[in-house]
């Protein structure tokens, strides 16, 4: 086994946290010639971005973000050819159903202005819905299917994203949580239990924790933490055959190759980040089940391996926390966005772009951290 | 109370106490609860109680039962299951503690929580998975399922059989072979010869009968022939599609096999058993405190003289509390069934539970004489091979978890993470513990230093369906999907 790396003295960019956002923001300041460190507190992808659903999806997100994730998926195919990062990533289409009268008219509403934006939508009832889609339950009455949304494996993503930046040379440096961060003219002096570090910039992509980690620099950031839970499924039949979201926002649901079930939908665990627990709560795992049931009641017959819960950090507004920290020169913050493994690749480029260069190849200034200033 | 179809719980319990595993520690807990006029839920995951040691009733006892006459008396705690006081459920898997006093049962249409004042956990052993080149080859079998199957179906593994482990456990298995008319070609024990008999004789006095019987099996070897190789291993088995040999190897004192004087013999099976492991699925999940003590089955809970965990309210009894047999498991059960009464209700018998625990430390000897007297090191014996499966649900193999060590996997949980292993339909429990004790010898240290794997729910793997039939309140759906839905921080 390699050491881990050590923290070095001085780089251009430290990155606060090695989850999606730190490591592909790493990934494009390094390959635009930037010196780079992730500093980590724990181990690399061990928070949320080891621990969810591998949606990429497009379709259930706000509208405000429709631009940001497309250029996401832009991004996840092209992973593979141009870093050599293997993310199992495929596009099968996503079908997002509802079952309720709110549900379709939510689905209609989203659907007019996803079409707007210039997102390929269909919208699917009747005999439609069953030829596309056989494996539905009765209780779906309709969907729209988006071929833009699809998936990709957290557990390989990780694996792949940090061997290659190793390569590249970034420093990984797990176990070195920032505690402390000053200002020394424009440098950053940050303090981890493995040595100081001195930084031109910072980009603070600490997950749940990137509000904890401004309260370093005396910035005020609102963030509020979800724990969602998540169930994988054994090896399982042919079930289904495309991405499954809902429009009430009660089911994630895919299938990969092996045949295992993923089945999420952001019903909430026990737990909060002060104490660090996530644990599941048992009624809530139960109505989970019971979405996916009434949507593939194939699963009913189908073994459930493991359960879990993680954190997801959201701004009050659900929008991405992005950009500079007024006022504290070369300090940028990356958080906030629900679903962020779909974004993970856009988000770390277009930071990337910001930090080096002051600009955005979309108009992210909406989600300017100084939107929630006092 | 005592004697009426009435539980003594109140306040919405289903009962005094709800107890995990119907083996002899789970049925002896309810007989003794009964008999103290304590209800209780005894839920089994098997279609027929008596865990591994009395769930073949066709066939009680092998054709060498070590226990012999205590056999029958420890068969007629399946009695226990009719008392009126006792709720049997069989067929109920327990998959999760969501809440204290609460368990989570998956049993088809009664599937749901079960709430009980106390909760007993008594969910046994199961056999120690030991990887060796060629252990994944038909033919090869644990000792535990080579004992099922001559006792449960009167099956024999083989005509020539090979047996190579550690343990109490392996020469009842051998003998019983060679009992059955089974060639049995060699035996392997990892534990040495040693001047420690001497020192452990006061202590496996104590139960004269099994002291006995272990020495009849030893004659009966030495009068068929089969070579007692004490220090010795598997090196590996060969074969192509199947086994037909064993080649066995002495033990370096450092726990190293020493190749060089390896003999190889001819089989057509292999029956290995290096020991148990306790089920300690859902202690993990109740977060009790447990400690590493590998001759007692690896990880085992933290208890009180009166078995109680360091969980409130949750008692671990028997094999899955450290491994001890049917007798001392029966012993247990009963202990904490009288320390249950006089939490709930004051009652007991001072007498009879004095006696009680006479009687577990005179078993409780007899097994700390057999824990000095098997004392070995503990597989793999040295390195298992690139090629040999680790994990066999997800086909990880031993240089697979080698090439995720060297791409900076750094602990156990992120070798799993990196090769898939444990994530597959035994959950782990096959190949978990080899994991631990590869990264710890990497790593100089105990597997008992070695952080394994946050537990996760369920204890074992239940149908989807299973979850949809316990009635609940409505959810609270969010108005906005994309809104946070805890509100927090
Ligand atoms: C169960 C679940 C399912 C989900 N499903 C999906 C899905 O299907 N699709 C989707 O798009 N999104 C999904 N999400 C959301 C998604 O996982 C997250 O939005 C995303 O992973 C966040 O990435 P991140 O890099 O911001 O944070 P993280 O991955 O949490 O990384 C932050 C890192 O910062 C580290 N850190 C914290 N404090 C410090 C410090 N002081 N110093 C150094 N390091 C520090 C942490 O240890 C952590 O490793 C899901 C979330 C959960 C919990
Ligand atoms: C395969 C095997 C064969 C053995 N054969 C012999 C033998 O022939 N002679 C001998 O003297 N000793 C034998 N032993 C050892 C002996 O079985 C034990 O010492 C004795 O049975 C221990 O009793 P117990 O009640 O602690 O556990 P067990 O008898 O193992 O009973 C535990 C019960 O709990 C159930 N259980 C576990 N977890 C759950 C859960 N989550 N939900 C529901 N139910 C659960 C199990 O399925 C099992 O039925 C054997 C052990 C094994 C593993």
């Amino acid at each position: 086994m390699p050491p881990p790396d050590p923290v070095p003295a001085e780089t251009d960019v430290a990155v606060i946290g090695g989850g999606v956002v730190g490591l592909f923001a790493a990934l494009f300041l390094q390959r635009a010639g930037r010196s780079v460190a992730v500093l980590e507190r724990a181990a690399i992808w061990s928070d949320a971005s080891g621990a969810n659903a591998g949606t990429i999806a497009v379709q259930n997100k706000r509208h405000e973000v429709v631009p940001l994730t497309r250029l996401a998926i832009r991004l996840w195919p092209t992973l593979k050819a141009e870093y050599g990062i293997d993310t199992a990533y495929s596009r099968p289409g996503g079908l997002r159903v509802a079952a309720s009268e709110t549900g379709v008219a939510r689905l209609r509403r989203d659907a007019e202005k996803q079409a707007g934006a210039g997102l390929e939508i269909e919208w699917l009832e009747g005999n439609r819905l069953r030829d596309c889609a056989p494996w539905l339950g009765p209780s779906v009455r309709a969907a729209t299917l988006c071929p833009e949304d699809g998936q990709a494996s957290p557990l390989v993503t990780g694996i792949a994203l940090s061997a290659a930046l190793r390569q590249r040379g970034v420093a990984l440096c797990t176990h070195a949580g920032v505690h402390q961060i000053a200002r020394n003219g424009a440098q950053f002096v940050l303090d981890t239990p493995r040595g100081p570090l001195r930084a031109g910039a910072i980009l603070i992509a600490a997950g749940v924790w990137s509000a904890d980690v401004a309260a370093l620099l005396g910035a005020r950031l609102p963030l509020a933490v979800d724990v969602n839970m998540l169930s994988a499924t054994e090896p399982a039949p042919a079930l289904l055959d495309r991405v499954v979201t809902h429009a009430d926002g009660v089911l994630s649901l895919k299938q990969y190759g092996n045949g295992t079930c993923l089945i999420g939908g952001g019903w909430q665990g026990q737990g909060d980040v002060s104490t660090g627990t996530r644990a599941l709560d048992y009624e809530n795992l139960l109505h989970n089940m019971r979405a996916a049931v009434s949507v593939v009641p194939g699963l009913a017959q189908v073994q459930l391996l493991r359960s879990w819960a993680g954190f997801e950090a959201v701004a009050p507004d659900s929008l991405p926390l992005f950009g500079c920290l007024p006022g504290l020169g070369e300090a940028y913050i990356v958080a906030g966005a629900r679903g962020a493994y779909s974004q993970g690749p856009a988000l770390g480029a277009e930071v990337a772009r910001l930090m080096l260069a002051g600009e955005t190849e979309l108009d992210l200034t909406a989600f300017a951290p100084g939107r929630f200033a006092a | 109370m005592i004697g009426t179809n009435h539980s003594a719980a109140t306040d919405g319990a289903d009962a005094d106490i709800a107890i995990v595993g119907a083996g002899p520690a789970g049925l002896a807990c309810a007989a003794e609860a009964a008999a103290l006029g304590l209800s209780s839920v005894l839920l089994d995951d098997n279609p027929r109680p008596g865990g591994q040691y009395l769930r073949h009733p066709a066939f009680a006892t092998a054709p060498e039962d070590p226990l012999g006459a205590d056999a029958r008396r420890l068969a007629s705690l399946l009695a226990v299951t009719a008392l009126p006081q006792v709720s049997y459920r069989p067929g109920a898997t327990v998959w999760d503690l969501p809440a204290p006093g609460v368990l989570a049962v998956a049993e088809g249409e009664r599937s749901g929580r079960v709430r009980a004042h106390a909760i007993v956990l008594a969910t046994g052993a199961y056999d120690r998975p030991a990887p060796f080149p060629g252990w994944t080859l038909p033919g090869v079998i644990s000792a535990g399922a080579a004992q099922n199957l001559l006792k449960g179906m009167r099956i024999l593994p083989g005509r020539r059989v090979v047996v190579a482990g550690n343990g109490p456990l392996l020469m009842l298995v051998a003998a019983n072979l060679l009992a059955c008319g089974v060639e049995v070609v060699a035996i392997a024990e990892a534990a040495p010869v040693s001047p420690r008999l001497w020192r452990a004789l006061p202590l496996l006095l104590s139960q004269s009968d099994l002291l006995m019987q272990a020495a009849r099996w030893r004659y009966a070897f030495w009068r068929a022939g089969v070579p007692f190789l004490q220090s010795w291993t598997i090196a590996h088995a060969t074969g192509a599609d199947r086994v037909d040999g064993a080649v066995l190897c002495p033990l370096n004192p450092d726990g190293t096999r020493d190749g060089a004087r390896a003999r190889s013999f001819a089989c057509d099976s292999i029956i290995v058993g290096y020991g148990l492991l306790a089920s300690v699925e859902l202690l993990r999940l109740a977060k009790a405190a447990l400690h590493w003590e590998p001759q007692r089955g690896g990880f085992v809970p933290v208890r009180d003289a009166a078995f109680r965990t360091t969980v409130p309210g949750v008692w671990a009894v028997g094999d899955g509390a450290g491994i001890g047999g049917a007798r001392l498991a029966e012993a247990e059960g009963r202990i904490a069934a009288h320390a249950i009464a006089t939490t709930r209700c004051h009652r007991g018998d001072q007498r009879r539970l004095s006696d009680l625990c006479a009687r577990w430390g005179r078993i409780d000897q007899f097994r700390r004489g057999l824990e000095q007297l098997f004392a070995a090191p503990l597989p793999p014996h040295g390195p298992v091979g690139d090629e040999t499966v680790i994990c066999r649900c997800e086909e990880v193999t031993a240089g697979m978890l080698a090439a995720a060590r060297d791409g900076g996997a750094e602990s156990a949980v992120q070798v799993k993470a990196a090769t898939r292993l444990g994530m597959g339909r035994c959950q782990g429990r096959n190949c978990l513990p080899s994991l631990s004790a590869m990264v710890a010898r990497e790593q100089d240290a105990s597997p008992g230093e070695v952080a394994w794997p946050m537990p996760r729910p369920p204890a074992r793997m239940i149908p989807i369906g299973a979850l949809l039939v316990e009635s609940l309140p409505p959810p609270n759906l969010p108005a906005d999907p994309h809104l946070p839905r805890k509100r927090a921080g």
